[in-house]
């Protein structure tokens, strides 16, 4: 036997005699920063999860969650700084804004598309700049139509409406019964774009053209402004126009909505406090809910779930660390319990998760989020999500192209702004 | 003497003044019925049948347990409390040796240096927290107390400045100089005359720069991350809003609470606080 060969099979030996990994510098911390989790049980989990990965890798692993608005302040200090946290969580397409910021995580990402059934097409496209991974996908939160089962069947309408024109004939209906359709247009992060984007998308507008080019000034986009004012008008709670992300999930709680886009807090939320939250005959509320997806319109069903990732800073003076706590925390175990305790809130982002076990136990309302990512599309749509996408999406241009019909604008009027303002930003 | 119509005074005083105060305390009474209205009668319709939006026939103490046992709430509060005070005592410290300078020593460019140290003042952090951050790495104080000590002075002392270098200006140079003539030092008539006449000015910077640490926010985010280093403002929005959902009742209890010790401060010194602010000398 070689020498090298030697050394190599007693290291690896001595490792699995261990039953560890071969421990970092003594003392070597790896600090890892992720939002404030909806399900406060995901992070506890996590925490568990940070003393395994820290006896698995011989270092100090520490998750430190903060709200989701208050990610991009840190990851702009810390890049411009060059210090701060190892690995940082990532939304959207973010890796695309921070791209010089982080790591190339290409090796991990084949590793994870292979082991686990291939990204879902917005995580791969959220996370690949230039042909390279620049952050590790997640998960993916998926947004439905939360809708109160009672209502509708009292209207005689015993499954969500499948077209937006349906939708605006049945949400009038209940709207003169007192239950308006809750929808924001207003500067959110989340409800607002997750809304305006598949509307503008399923009538058939689009932000850019294949290449980048601004092109909303389209007839589809006209037509999408004009269902939104007229669907306003017809079904839904006006002063959804000053809503953040919290007043749906309040007003659909308190019984004043029938039905509003979200994820799945509205549901687990009205299921942790059933108790508490009842619907009028003094039901528990969860019972009553009931998810779908957003209707289609003449050019699709498009919706627009936000996609999660981690990225590896390059400041990181623990990259190799950072990764090899990546590939152990994304694998199927750590991973696998996670997605457990998320009860569908977060899925995956490979479509392996679709198959798991989770799916055949859970709540009937919920498994509706098991496929939901599958119809996504990402933001600059038909373009690529560059740093000008997010400049768009942080803009709420496309939001305010729709408040502007809303508020009284001609479509054509709306569109032509939007397309000044874009023009703005993408320069043709 | 003059004799005022009662609706005058109704008119001109009362009902404005009462106007006033309800406006000025609601808030703090909607902090206080949402910290102990149980979480039914949160979630319910305002259009609901007996609803009571002002008041709650249940309180509860269920919120103002949570804050305190499930989150690192008693830490924060003795972080924020640290903090605050010790920034503080060191911008007041700079304020009143720059204010006294500024308003009373004769040298080139004084003015435009009184004007550059308010301007600095207008500086927003959400510019400023970025070559900060650079500052603080350097010095490592990442994740420590100190990183706030060392950069909360930054916007305090030129308000500590301003502020004090207006109240000087009031203050009549004769009594000064008669101390100086009596024999005093610069320095003593400063310490011995014009400090002990200017204390309303200066518990009015110290409230107001008191204030102003404890309800920082920006660098507080960036330069701490452990949860139980966090301060007040920061640790309430990390731990109780979670994605789309706000736990209210726990974050108006943490609100309520937070609030406690400023109301303290400022309830003790009120009366100074207002002549400090109108800059009036009683002779």
């Amino acid at each position: 036997m070689r020498r090298r060969a030697f050394l190599k099979l007693t290291g690896t030996a001595g490792i699995v005699a261990a039953h560890r990994a071969p421990a970092f510098a003594q003392g070597t911390r790896l600090h890892i920063v992720r939002w404030v989790d909806f399900i406060p049980a995901c992070d506890v989990e996590l925490k568990k999860q940070a003393g395994e990965a820290s006896k698995a890798l011989g270092a100090d692993v520490q998750f430190e969650f903060i709200n989701a608005n208050d990610l991009q302040p840190r990851i702009t200090a810390a890049i411009q700084s060059q210090s701060g946290a190892d690995i940082i969580h990532m939304l959207h397409n973010w890796p695309h804004l921070y791209e010089n910021g982080l790591v190339d995580v290409s090796d991990l990402a084949e590793w994870q598309a292979k082991e686990q059934g291939g990204f879902y097409p917005q995580s791969e496209a959220y996370t690949k700049v230039n042909g390279r991974f620049m952050a590790l996908p997640h998960s993916i939160v998926p947004g439905l139509v939360a809708y109160r089962k009672s209502w509708f069947d009292e209207i005689g309408v015993t499954t969500f409406p499948k077209t937006y024109d349906d939708l605006r004939t049945v949400g009038a209906k209940l709207k003169k019964k007192g239950h308006p359709y809750g929808q924001t247009l207003g500067h959110t992060f989340g409800d607002a774009p997750a809304w305006a984007y598949p509307l503008l998308w399923n009538f058939g507008g689009a932000e850019t053209d294949r290449s980048g080019k601004t092109a909303i000034e389209s007839k589809g986009s006209a037509e999408a402004v004009k269902f939104m004012t007229a669907f306003w008008k017809d079904a839904c709670d006006e002063g959804g126009l000053a809503w953040d992300d919290t007043n749906n999930n309040r007003a659909f709680l308190a019984g004043e909505i029938c039905a509003t886009l979200n994820g799945a807090s509205i549901y687990i939320a009205a299921k942790r406090g059933q108790d508490k939250i009842k619907d009028e005959r003094g039901e528990p509320l969860v019972r009553d809910i009931q998810h779908a997806r957003l209707p289609a319109g003449p050019a699709g069903s498009w919706s627009y779930h936000t996609a999660f990732a981690h990225g590896v800073m390059k400041y990181s003076k623990n990259p190799k660390l950072a990764k090899d706590f990546l590939k152990w925390f994304h694998g199927t175990g750590p991973f696998g319990r996670w997605f457990e305790v998320a009860e569908g809130f977060s899925v995956g982002a490979t479509k392996q998760w679709e198959r798991h076990a989770l799916w055949n136990s859970i709540d009937p309302p919920m498994k509706g989020f098991r496929t939901a990512p599958d119809n996504s599309r990402t933001m600059g749509f038909a373009g690529p999500p560059s740093a000008k996408a997010t400049e768009v999406y942080s803009k709420y241009v496309i939001v305010d192209m729709l408040a502007k019909g809303v508020q009284g604008a001609s479509p054509e009027e709306a569109v032509r702004w939007a397309a000044g303002e874009l023009r703005k930003i993408y320069g043709a | 003497m003059i004799i005022e119509r009662r609706w005058k005074k109704w008119v001109y005083f009362y009902i404005p003044m009462t106007v006033f105060v309800i406006g000025t305390l609601f808030p703090f009474y909607w902090m206080f019925i949402t910290a102990i209205r149980p979480d039914a009668e949160l979630y319910r319709s305002w259009r609901a049948a007996n609803n009571a939006p002002f008041w709650t026939f249940h309180p509860t103490l269920e919120h103002v347990r949570d804050l305190l046992e499930k989150t690192s709430f008693p830490y924060w509060i003795w972080n924020t409390f640290f903090i605050a005070v010790v920034s503080t005592m060191v911008s007041l410290f700079c304020g009143l040796l720059a204010g006294y300078a500024l308003a009373r020593l004769k040298f080139p460019m004084a003015g435009t240096l009184g004007t550059s140290i308010f301007v600095t003042y207008l500086v927003p952090p959400t510019l400023l927290f970025i070559p900060l951050a650079d500052i603080i790495r350097s010095f490592q104080l990442g994740d420590t107390p100190w990183a706030l000590i060392l950069t909360y002075p930054t916007f305090l002392i030129p308000f500590c400045t301003w502020l004090l270098l207006g109240y000087f200006k009031t203050i009549a140079k004769e009594l000064e100089e008669c101390a100086r003539i009596d024999g005093a030092t610069r320095f003593g008539a400063m310490i011995r005359i014009i400090f002990p006449i200017a204390v309303p000015g200066i518990l009015s910077a110290g409230i107001f720069a008191f204030t102003l640490s404890w309800n920082e926010f920006i660098y507080a985010l960036v330069f701490l991350s452990s949860p139980e280093k966090k301060t007040v403002p920061v640790g309430v929005v990390s731990e109780l809003i979670r994605g789309d959902i706000y736990f209210w009742g726990q974050l108006m209890a943490g609100a309520l609470l937070g609030s406690v010790p400023v109301a303290l401060v400022y309830s003790f010194f009120v009366e100074y606080s207002v002549t400090g602010l109108t800059g009036s000398v009683k002779g």
